[in-house]
């Protein structure tokens, strides 16, 4: 009994091959691998790849399990799919379901998706012994690189640290308005992270208005006039600031008389405008944090260097489930006891 | 009996104050929640404890319904019980893991406070028998365990304002609650502890005027000034809006009133004494 795996991946497989196998139903392709003739499967597919795990006991049968790829592919594949038997496949699977073999190394979605192939797979009647402990140690394992390690915190784009900051400062953002200044580039993607945070409310303030509208309509917030903006600083909790001005456009006195409206709750700049748009001296006002460009790209160039040992951490908790899991595997073939561990590693 | 469990409690308050610091600079979940299931383990055996000792000090038929924490033992165990307690419900709530290493510190010093002083309850003396003194300092110490904990949560909003006012923000800022939800913990606990407070400082200046004919002694004037303080706060964050760092000073300022009311006034304090005269 051993571990077989075919796939395609992101790192072996052009986008229209990959757009191709994610259209495949789990549950099709799944009932094509029993056709096949294998018993226990686990189909997981994601837009990034398409796996199929299966035990087998012949050996041998990985050509085979390679052709029912090539069937849902509807040609032959080479370099772009994957077959791997025995441990290694074991370490592949755990290296997907840490986050390690992502695209973006790290993001949890995998966890879940790994979680509701095995599910699939089970309400289908196609896992057995091997499967079942194989997925549940991949499940753990995921679970355990990411509370363990900081292989799962983001903070390592001026986006991401922007918006996790905010949160540091308002807690939930659900209760937090954004007012955006400017409607460039920049403007629109940090609009596009806020709103991904759950922001309650977004206002663009552009000096050429239908700009303004244009960035509001997309993200379903509100234009208000360029020269409102003086009155919008008491209202809104983040203000990001990206004009092509040539001179600061909020000043500290605006920015004072804001503050007699606001009750003493905080205000948080993000000014990634180059030359900047918010005075410096702001940042010294109670309960006012200012953050430029270069604030929050050391922030991210230091995240990025202690993150290359928290990956190391990741990668040797991966393989120290995927030894394990060979070992309760050779143990249960042997037909000794092997016990897996539980809780704290 | 009383005392081993007293001694179990504060092995277990030791031990959940140790892991509280543990998970400060780990990233291990699982040590806050064994923080906070040791810590439960510590309020309960104290509770018990607490109990025999009401047990034992009920056993002579006069001190019936009177509660043992007349003498600085048991005002310290029973302020550590309380302060423990509070934090106990808090984290339970609201799951603000980080906040034990803030909290913890002042459970853990009156509890080492109290095993440092001589357990046995002295009897009560005569002025002292009345259901006024007997809930006063009872009320007053609990709302001093709330404001205990507001002042760890005080002092994790000035660690937190710092971090991000420094813009080089460390991990501690990532792992500590939002400026917002600290400022809101503080606000509540005190609004919460005020009512008690006040009833506490009524309850001692009747009785205290009933008895000796004057409410004007040192500790009664501590604890205005602490009230005072406690109310500005209130009365600040309320009708002038400040919040953040400066509310806290002025919490952290009524607080620190309140310790001196709490310890050294008993040196000047007429009729108070723990320390002086038991």
């Amino acid at each position: 009994m051993q571990l077989l795996l075919v796939g395609a991946s992101h790192k072996s497989a052009p986008l229209d091959l990959r757009e191709k196998l994610a259209a495949v139903p789990a549950s099709d392709a799944l009932a094509k691998v029993k056709e096949a003739g294998f018993g226990e499967a686990v189909v997981l597919s994601t837009c990034n790849r398409f796996e199929v795990y299966v035990s087998e006991t012949a050996p041998d049968r990985l050509s085979d399990l390679k052709s029912v790829l090539e069937q849902f592919a509807g040609a032959p594949l080479n370099g772009e799919a994957y077959a791997i038997a025995g441990p290694a496949a074991v370490s592949h699977l755990f290296s997907v379901s840490t986050g390690l073999d992502s695209l973006v190394v790290g993001e949890g979605e995998i966890l879940g998706q790994v979680k509701s192939a095995y599910e699939t797979a089970r309400q289908a009647g196609m896992t057995g012994k091997l499967t079942n402990v194989l997925f549940q140690r991949a499940v753990f394992a995921g679970k355990h690189a990411r509370t363990t390690t900081g292989i799962a915190l983001g903070r390592t784009s001026v986006a991401t640290v922007a918006v996790e900051l905010a949160e540091r400062i308002f807690g939930d953002l659900s209760k937090s308005e954004v007012l955006i200044l400017g409607a460039g580039q920049m403007a629109e993607l940090s609009a596009k992270y806020l709103v991904g945070a759950g922001v309650r409310k977004l206002r663009v303030a552009n000096r050429t208005h239908s700009k303004g509208e244009a960035l509001a309509a997309r993200f379903k917030g509100e234009a208000v006039a360029w020269d409102a903006m003086a009155d919008e600083l008491g209202r809104a909790d983040v203000v990001v600031a990206s004009t092509g001005a040539d001179r600061p456009v909020v000043t500290v006195e605006m920015v004072k008389r804001a503050l007699a409206t606001r009750r003493g709750r905080p205000l948080f700049f993000i000014d990634i405008a180059m030359p900047r748009d918010v005075e410096e001296a702001v940042h010294k006002l109670d309960q006012v944090y200012l953050y430029s460009m270069k604030d929050l790209d050391s922030i991210v160039q230091e995240n990025l260097s202690s993150r290359a040992s928290e990956l190391d951490k990741a990668r040797g908790i991966a393989h120290e489930f995927a030894a394990e899991f060979c070992g309760w595997l050779e143990a249960q073939l042997a037909g000794r006891r092997f016990a897996l561990r539980h809780g704290e590693v | 009996v009383e005392a081993l469990l007293f001694r179990l409690a504060f092995t277990f308050y030791t031990l959940a104050f140790g892991l509280a610091f543990g998970y400060l600079f780990s990233r291990k979940e699982s040590l806050s929640l064994w923080m906070w299931r040791l810590l439960g383990v510590g309020v309960a055996a104290h509770a018990a404890s607490f109990g025999l000792r009401l047990n034992a000090f009920w056993a002579t038929p006069e001190n019936r319904f009177f509660f043992p924490i007349h003498s600085m033992y048991g005002a310290l165990s029973w302020l550590a019980f309380s302060m423990a307690a509070v934090f106990w419900v808090v984290e339970g709530r609201h799951r603000l893991n980080i906040l034990g290493a803030f909290v913890l510190p002042w459970a853990w010093l009156s509890a080492l406070g109290a095993l440092g002083s001589d357990p046995v309850a002295p009897p009560l003396l005569n002025p002292l028998r009345s259901y006024w003194l007997d809930l006063h300092p009872m009320v007053l110490i609990a709302a001093y365990s709330v404001l205990a904990n507001a002042f760890g949560v005080g002092l994790a909003l000035l660690v937190q304002e710092r971090q991000v006012k420094s813009r080089k923000p460390s991990e501690l800022c990532f792992r500590l609650p939002s400026l917002e939800e600290l400022d809101q913990l503080n606000f509540r606990l005190i609004a919460a502890a005020l009512p008690w407070l006040t009833a506490g400082i009524v309850m001692g200046g009747l009785w205290a005027s009933r008895t000796w004919g004057t409410f004007l002694d040192a500790k009664v004037l501590g604890a205005l000034v602490t009230w005072l303080g406690y109310a500005a706060y209130l009365g600040l964050r309320y009708g002038r809006g400040m919040r953040g760092r400066r509310s806290v000073y002025v919490s952290m300022a009524a607080f620190a009133s309140l310790m001196v009311t709490f310890i050294a006034v008993d040196y000047l304090s007429r009729f108070h004494g723990y320390l002086t005269r038991g």
